[in-house]
């Protein structure tokens, strides 16, 4: 099933192309990589869907329904759209464990509502998260304190917790040590799932291979292929563009 | 509720505990304190006012890391409000019109100041109108994203148009000269002990109030969701937080003890004119939280009460003085103590360590 169909869209900074009428589609229960030399156009994709980046012209839906151009980045995210962004993006001066207890949301409708949320109410998903993600000796830890492959690790829970349909990471190893790399292939690995579908940016070809059942190779701004990852390292004008001989 | 209440915190709220029981007894005679000296209890309510100032602009710059310098035209406003009222309770005592409006040629008050003849709309007022004011500006500054020193310098800028705009006698509040002539502080004549000992303690109250539900306010979820804009807005917005909403409570809040701070501030020094709207004063403040503290409302009344009490001293002892104090204290903090005075107690420790270790080992005369 689809989650997020994009269709013949294009984004264009002053004269700058960076999607150039790409069309694409995400399907559920799938890791989709996403790999191209730098400027193809991958995160400028992750910012149009989630309402970073506005196209300048065709359509996103989510579940071959809603049109996405029309709602802000705070509604995309409330109809389960979650972002890792690159940079490990964290509220350094909060706990571990605070963190997420913002991430969760109980109340999409009311911001009122949700300030009011007991923390007790959220405590059992929290621990589930902390589990899931390996930083569960750490949750009374400051995030500042973690490490750079904890900050991700712990980004990538504060994602999980809104429960998205669609993840997207944007370089979920970047920096890593090949141990973290390692733990973090096998944590996006057991996150996928019948009702979620997964888009991964990421430069680490040995990473994709790994955890992407699909990949898309992006070169400015189109799809050059689409495919396995094995196929992908085998296609001539993939090997032109990106890997080289 | 550790959290809210630490030491800093706890000594804080006993000092104010204290001030509040005893100067209205002493005053009533009930504690037989040696006579309260009207000019000490007059400045202790002054001290009070700029703490709560002073807090409002830490609720702000420390909660959510929105630096305001422009806190003087919402203290401005509160004062304006409170000093309309007491002209017209001057007025209903003495039928004599205030000069300022015997030189502008009207015959009377506008109509529209009846409003104020009573304390509770006035009250209403100067807890409304502010944050009115404050929403508008910041729903517009907000909503376009305008952030950090952007948001400072417009703050500033919006604080000096007022000045302006109160300068001109047409405006109607009595331009340069301000409004002064008060006779009564809620039925006690203005200038008497009585009515400085009730501003003062109203004002210790308001100090407690603030810095305990503040606290309070900063360790609750919205508190954390304010840290969280101060440490990344844009991750908590794709976290589907919509940060307007969050920054608007938060910043209409602060108008609002900035206002009342105002209000208890001006019958206090039985003037209030355009100078208060001078963009040097909102600048102080952000000096009295850097040097107190930021972030735990403490350090605010700290760098309030320290830098206050220094210059009313320095008032009278050493006037030229004043500014290099306050340059070099600033210069000492930023170089020194970056967290401010309320950091001293971890920042000696450090030295201390560093000391006893020694910079560099030492050569020895054979």
């Amino acid at each position: 099933m689809i989650a997020v169909a994009v269709t013949d869209v294009t984004v264009a900074f002053g004269r700058f192309v960076a999607l150039d009428g790409l069309s694409l589609s995400i399907e559920y229960g799938q890791v989709h990589g996403l790999i191209g030399p730098n400027g193809a156009g991958k995160t400028t994709l992750l910012d149009v869907l989630t309402g970073k980046s506005r196209a300048r012209s065709g359509r996103v839906t989510l579940d071959g329904g809603t049109d996405l151009a029309g709602l802000s980045e705070v509604e995309r995210a409330l109809a389960g759209i979650g972002r890792k962004f690159q940079r490990p993006s964290v509220f350094e001066a909060l706990t571990v464990f605070d963190n997420l207890d913002l991430a969760l949301r109980l109340h999409r409708r009311s911001l009122l509502r949700e300030i009011m949320v007991r923390r007790a109410a959220k405590h059992a998903a929290i621990e589930r998260v902390l589990e899931t993600v390996g930083l569960a000796a750490q949750r009374h830890s400051p995030a500042g304190t973690l490490s750079h492959g904890q900050k991700q690790w712990l980004e990538i829970g504060m994602v999980l917790m809104q429960e998205p349909k669609v993840l997207l990471l944007d370089e979920p190893v970047a920096g890593m040590t090949d141990t973290e790399t390692e733990h973090t292939a096998a944590l996006v690995r057991s996150l996928r799932g019948p009702e979620r579908s997964i888009v991964v940016v990421e430069h680490d070809m040995d990473f994709v291979e790994q955890v992407a059942d699909r990949v898309t190779v992006l070169h400015e701004g189109r799809a050059l292929f689409e495919g396995s990852m094995a196929d992908a390292r085998r296609d001539p004008q993939v090997i032109e563009v990106y890997i080289g001989r | 509720m550790s959290g809210v209440l630490d030491r800093g915190t706890l000594t804080a709220g006993g000092l104010l505990g204290l001030v509040i029981v005893l100067l209205p007894l002493s005053a009533l005679g009930v504690v037989p304190l040696p006579a309260l000296p009207i000019y000490g209890v007059n400045l202790l309510g002054q001290i009070m006012c700029f703490a709560l100032l002073a807090m409002s602009v830490d609720l702000m710059w420390g909660g959510a890391g929105v630096l305001s310098l422009g806190h003087g035209l919402f203290f401005a406003f509160g004062g304006y409000l409170c000093a309309m009222h007491l002209l017209r309770t001057a007025f209903a005592e003495t039928h004599v019109l205030p000069d300022f409006l015997l030189f502008m040629g009207h015959g009377g008050f506008p109509s529209w100041w009846s409003l104020f003849d009573s304390p509770a709309t006035t009250a209403l007022a100067i807890l409304a109108l502010p944050a009115l004011l404050a929403f508008a500006f910041g729903y517009v500054s907000f909503r376009s994203r305008v952030n950090g020193v952007y948001f400072s310098i417009i703050t500033q800028a919006l604080t000096y148009t007022a000045m302006l705009l109160m300068f001109r006698n047409d405006t109607g509040f009595g331009g340069n000269n301000g409004m002064t002539g008060f006779r009564s502080v809620a039925g006690l004549p203005a200038g008497s002990l009585p009515a400085a000992v009730l501003l003062a303690t109203l004002s210790g109250c308001a100090v407690l109030v603030v810095l305990l539900g503040g606290r309070l306010l900063l360790a609750s979820r919205f508190g954390r969701l304010l840290t969280a804009i101060r440490d990344d807005e844009p991750r908590l917005r794709f976290l589907g937080y919509d940060t307007l909403w969050l920054k608007l409570a938060a910043w209409c809040l602060s108008a609002c003890i900035a206002a009342v701070a105002g209000a208890l501030y001006v019958p206090q020094v039985g003037i209030i004119n355009p100078s208060l709207l001078d963009p040097a004063l909102s600048l102080e403040i952000a000096v009295w939280v850097a040097i107190g503290g930021r972030g735990g409302l403490c350090g605010a009344i700290l760098g309030a009460a320290l830098i206050n009490g220094a210059k009313f001293w320095l008032a009278g002892a050493a006037p030229t003085l004043w500014p290099f104090v306050l340059s070099l204290l600033v210069l000492a903090v930023v170089l020194l103590l970056p967290n401010g005075l309320l950091d001293l107690r971890n920042r000696s420790r450090a030295w201390m360590t560093d000391l006893s270790r020694g910079p560099l080992p030492r050569l020895r005369a054979p």
